[in-house]
This record gives structure tokens, sequence and C-alpha cells, in this order.
């Protein structure tokens, strides 16, 4: 008994010490988010670790959705669009992302054919070129193919950045959902074959469901990528998403830093969210049911 | 109900041969069990069946019809896995009613059905849960509700019942021969426990390295072993088996080391046509007297030496191991003697038990002749 408390108490101090590790790690992180969130309801930018430039007020959350730049006016601006915006090519992204991801990483792991493992190899080579990279050839082709039609340019512009930076993360995710359908045993499978149901429903019933966290691992982190992406959007998209506007302000001489400070915020909530909502279905490990 | 038969059926995967030109007949309604060691190929003679793998030669009937080209779904076949494989994200209830529901059986019927099947089987009060909240056991029948609620024409179970406790397991599988009866579902049914094949089968069919060795009744298959590797694999403990020479005098008799066996005379007429000089003597662990003191032999009778290796107390008996010169024999003697280790004994053979082998073939010499 006394053994058994020891070691309890042994492994408490562990972990206690573990979290404080990881704590420090993640300090400046914390710390700069941290100041971040808390510039974005003061008067000031509370940088300086300085609690006394606090000045607590909602003012930079009105205005940013006012959509103006400085407390005495400004340029107009449509935050409350731009977030749709960047809305729209995050859910686009992860959309485009899950559905070829999906069926690719499926034929990957169960169907046998000729340069598998060929294509395999350079689907990894590809996830290896950064996007910037390939930029050039990307506008090259949005050029060729835009349409003269301004309305009509403006939504393809959408649909084209959507697809291009679908295109940089759809490698990886291949990959990665590859590994889940992997782990899931043929005999499942079969066993859906043999109560009679077709191959189409099998995939859907049986083993989409078996999948579903590396579905909502990619799904993140595309949506994420479509969410925070500045390069992609900014070379193709006739909109602006929250992270070219603020790109733009930030060397803006007449740039209001406590509302820039909330607009970070608002670019950085879903990221937060993201990972609060979903770490459970992350770390889910697909149940039981399967023992060899 | 159908019967299944299987024509010289092959199958290879690369280079590995699983299943070697294969003759197999499972009548209609029968209960079948296929024994074999681990890698036999036993789980892909059922994937063969059920239309999961395809043949690399041969033909597939079930009746008349040739179902080789046909895809698993129209076979109406039930499949218990070995590992189960059952759905995780699906509640109990609905892992047995999917094969119900995929052939758009209505609501209320499944729910009868769902329901009738998980009282059989003893897991109404599991319905509600995940396969990952169930016992190996438990899953287990979870996985025998799902095949047999869509009342298929062939029933395959891949070592079905291995995860239940013994006492389960009896009750389990009686259950399951009175309802493969009943519902006269034509079953095949793998197993590495021969005490379960011999209580369970009709027939059993013995497969070693995807070649099947014998296939006939329990009783035949335990007495009458085809070759050395189905004595040698039924029965717990296993035929023995002694090498032997051959005397052809105004008789026929066997020598082994400084004694001689005499044979009955089925077999002295057979190896008066074979003229073998070396067969292979087996004989079973229960079909031996072992006498402590050459007064206790009876004339006429003849004896082969041994002394004790090891003697295993077993409650109603003894097992005892015995070294016949350099080969090692399992016997069991009756608890009312005492032996230890060292002691000389007389093993009396069965003269009516005792079978012999070709030792280059290794088949039985009654099936060498017949053939
Ligand atoms: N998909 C496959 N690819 C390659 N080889 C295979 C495959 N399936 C089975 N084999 C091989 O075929 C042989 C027979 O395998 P099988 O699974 O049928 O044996 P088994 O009798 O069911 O064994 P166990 O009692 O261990 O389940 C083995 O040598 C195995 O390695
Ligand atoms: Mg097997």
């Amino acid at each position: 008994m006394m053994q058994l408390w020891d070691v309890e108490v042994k492994s408490r101090k562990i972990e206690i010490v573990l979290i404080l590790a990881v704590l420090l790690a993640s300090l400046p992180l914390i710390l700069n988010y941290g100041l971040l969130i808390l510039s974005s309801f003061s008067t000031e930018m509370v940088t300086n670790l300085d609690p006394t430039s606090f000045r607590p007020t909602i003012d930079n959350w009105i205005l940013l959705f006012e959509g103006r730049l400085s407390v005495t006016g400004g340029v107009r601006e449509d935050v409350v669009r731009y977030t749709i915006n960047t809305a729209i090519v995050a859910l686009g992204v992860a959309g485009v992302v899950v559905l070829v991801s999906v069926m690719a990483g499926y034929a990957m792991s169960r169907m046998n054919f000729k340069g598998r493992s060929l294509i395999m190899q350079l689907i990894l080579l590809l996830h290896a070129f950064p996007g910037v990279a390939l930029i050039i050839a990307v506008y090259l082709i949005f050029r060729a193919t835009l349409p003269s039609d301004i309305e009509l340019a403006r939504i393809y512009s959408f649909a084209y950045v959507i697809v291009a930076r679908a295109a940089l993360e759809i490698p990886m995710s291949i990959w990665l959902i590859k590994g889940f359908f992997d782990r899931v045993p043929w005999e499942v499978e079969w066993a859906a074959i043999i109560d009679g149901a077709s191959r189409l429903r099998v995939w859907r019933e049986v083993m989409l469901p078996m999948v579903k966290p590396g579905i909502a691992a990619i799904a993140i982190f595309a949506f994420l990528a479509g969410w925070e992406d500045l390069i992609y959007v900014r070379t193709f998209l006739f909109d602006r998403t929250l992270a070219t506007y603020i790109e733009s302000n930030i060397n803006v001489e007449f740039a209001y830093m406590p509302l820039l400070a909330a607009a970070g915020t608002l670019y950085l909530l879903p990221t937060i969210l993201f990972f609060i909502l979903t770490q459970r279905l992350l770390l889910e490990t697909s149940t039981g049911g399967i023992k060899g | 109900m159908v019967s299944v038969r299987l024509e010289k059926v092959t199958k290879k995967f690369g280079k590995v041969v699983a299943v070697n030109n294969v003759d197999l007949e499972i009548e209609e309604g029968e209960f079948m069990a296929l024994l074999g060691p681990s890698g036999s190929g036993k789980s892909t003679l059922l994937y063969l069946i059920a239309g999961i793998y395809k043949p690399t030669s041969g033909k597939i009937f079930f009746d008349d019809h040739d179902v080789t080209n046909l895809p698993p779904r129209e076979r109406n076949v039930g499949l218990v896995f070995q590992n189960y494989a059952l759905y995780p994200h699906m509640k109990v209830y609905d892992n047995i009613a999917f094969p119900l529901k995929i052939k758009k059986v209505p609501k209320e019927e499944i729910r009868r059905k769902v329901f009738e099947v998980a009282k059989l089987l003893r897991i109404e009060h599991l319905l509600d849960r995940y396969p990952g909240q169930l016992s190996g056991g438990q899953q287990q029948r979870v996985a025998i509700a799902r095949a047999l609620v869509k009342e298929p024409q062939v029933l395959l179970l891949d070592e079905p019942l291995s995860n239940l406790d013994a006492l389960l397991r009896v009750s389990v599988r009686s259950e399951l021969k009175r309802l493969q009866k009943n519902l006269g579902i034509t079953a095949i049914y793998v197993t590495h426990d021969q005490a379960e094949a011999m209580a369970l089968a009709d027939r059993i069919a013995i497969i070693n390295e995807g070649v099947i060795q014998q296939v006939d009744l329990p009783e035949v298959v335990y007495n009458r072993p085809k070759n050395m590797f189905v004595g040698g694999f039924i029965g717990n403990p296993p035929m023995n088996f002694v090498e032997a020479g051959v005397e052809y005098n105004e008789t026929v008799k066997l020598i082994v080391g400084e004694d001689s066996v005499w044979l009955p005379q089925e077999y002295i007429e057979i190896l008066r046509k074979l003229k073998l000089q070396k067969v292979v003597l087996g004989f079973r662990p229960e079909d031996v007297l072992v006498l402590k003191d050459e007064s206790q032999v009876e004339p006429g009778s003849s004896v082969i030496r041994g002394e004790i290796f090891t003697v295993e107390p077993m409650g109603r008996e003894v097992l005892l191991t015995i070294m016949i010169g350099e080969t090692m024999v399992k016997v069991y003697a009756p608890p009312t003697q005492y032996y230890s280790m060292g002691d000389k004994v007389f093993l009396q053979i069965n003269p009516a038990k005792l079978r012999l082998f070709d030792p280059d073939t290794t088949i039985a010499l009654e099936y060498l002749v017949k053939t």
C-alpha cells in the first residue's frame, strides 16, 4: 500500500515537472497571443508587459466591424465581407482536399494497379515543392484561363485560388488518409461485401466512418491552410481576405494598432477554435471490434 | 439449401500455393469441419467459397450452378471471420441488421429478426453497445449473429468459438449445430480443435499445406487415418509412430528392436502383396496395455520393450512418455499402478487398433492397396 502511494506521488511529481516544462516552452507563444488578444480590447497596445497600458474598451471590435481603420475615420473597409471571403476560400480548400484525398487515398490503399508505388512516391515529391516555387507556372495558367467578363473573372478567381491552394495540400493529405485506410482490416471490408453491399456502399458506409478521425484531420489542416494563406490569395484572388487585409495595413502609417490587433485576433480565432473543438476527435483512435 | 462442390481448385499468392488442387464436396445441409494446422489454407478455402478470392484455377459449384465467377453478394453465404470483422462504428444492433438493411428488408422485420437471432446467441443485452465495448467472446457471438441473420444458403465459420470460455463454448456449439440442422444450412466450420470437430461435424476434412489429406466420418478419420499426417494431427496426444522391419516367414511379423509384433490377418495379406521391408507402426495412446513385469504378458501376445521417460498424472489416467530405442511414444495407463522414471515396461498394443504406414509415401497400407 505504502509503495503504491509512493509510486503515485513520484509519477505525479514527474507529471507536474512535465507540465511546467511544457508551459515554459510555450510561454513565448502564449504571451504573444495573450498580449495580442489583450491589446484588441485596449486603447493602447499592451506590448511592453506593462499592465498600466491596458485600458479596457471594445471600441476596436466595433470599429473593426464598421470597417474603419482608425478612430478618427479613415478608409471604410468591409471586414465582414473579408471574413466571408476568407471562409469561402478556407471551406472551399477543405472541401476539395477532402473530396480528392479520400478517394485517392482509398484507391492507393485498397486497389492494386500498375505504378501505384511510383505514384505514391511522386506524390511525396510533389509535397516537397513549396507553393511559392510553383506560383509562376500557376499564374501563367491563371492568366491563360481567366474569363474576360469581370464578374465571371471574380468568381473564377475564387474557384482558381481554392483549387490551386488545395492542390498544395492534397499530396500530404492523400498520404495521411491512406495511412488511416491501411489500418482498416480487409476483413471488415470483405464482411460488408459478403453482406451484399456494393463497392461504393462499402466505401461510404463502412470505410468512411472508420477513417473519420483522418478525414477530420485533413479537413482541419486544409481549412486552416486556406484560411491563413497569403501568397496564393494575394496573387489570384480579386477580393480581399482577412490575411491580405491585415497584411496591407501593417505598414500603413495611419494604421491604428489596437484595431489591427482585433483584426489579428479575428484571424486567429478559427485556428484556436478548431484545435480546441476537435482535439478529442483528432486523438480518438478508431474504436475496437478489430482484433486479429 | 445447396451443396457445395470444389473441382481442382488452386489458389496461389505469388509463389505461395495456399490451396492446392482441392476436390471437395459438401452435401446439402451437411456440417463439415475443416481441420488443419496454422497456415494450411483453411481461411483461404473459405474465402474462395465466399467469393472474396477467385481461384487461380478450378471451379466452384453451388448445386449445379458454376459460381466461380459470381461476386460474393450473389452467393448468399454467411461468413464468420476469424477476427470477427465487426463494424466498429456501428452498434451491435446495426452490425447484425446491416445485411438486412442492404437487402432492403422492412424495418419491422429487421427488428424482429435481429432480436430473434440475438436471443438465440444470448446477446440481447448487448445490442446497444459498440463492438469495442464487448469481450472477445461477445464479439464472436455478434459475428455469428450477423452471419446467421440473413439466412444464408451456406454458412462459413472461421474458428468462431476460439475465444469463448470452455463452458460457453460447449453450449454455443451445440446450439450452433442444432440451429444449423433446423435451418438446414450447409456449413463449413474451420477449427484447430479436433475435439470440437469430432463433436460437431458430420464429416471432417483435414488439410495440410493446401492439400486435402482426408475427408471422412469423424470415427473413420480417427480410427483409420489415411496417412501419417492425419494420424499425427488428430488425437490428444496424437498417434505414436515407431519404425519397424518386416519379417516374411510362414507368417508375417514386425520387428521393433529385439521384439516381434504379431499382425492381424488383414495386414498380413496386405504386406504379402506389397512386400515392404520397412513400415511405420502407428498406435494411439489409449490402445496400449502397459505391463511392468514380463510375467504379466499373456502367452501368444507380443510386446515391445521400453523405458519410462516421464510420468504425468492426469486424474482419470496417467500419461506416460516411453522410450522405445530412440523413439518417444506417449501412452495412457490406469492410475492404479505406480510408475516412475527409468522403469522398464512392456507395451502390448491392441492388434485390432494398430495401423501400418508406408515410410516413403506416409500413406496407410490399407489405402495403398485400395488404389
Ligand atoms: N493475401 C495473401 N497474400 C499472400 N499470402 C497469403 C495471403 N493469404 C494467405 N496467404 C498464405 O497462404 C497460406 C494459407 O493461409 P491461410 O490464412 O488460409 O491459413 P489458415 O489455415 O487459415 O491458418 P490459421 O489457422 O493460422 O488461420 C499461408 O502460407 C499464408 O501465408
Ligand atoms: Mg485462418
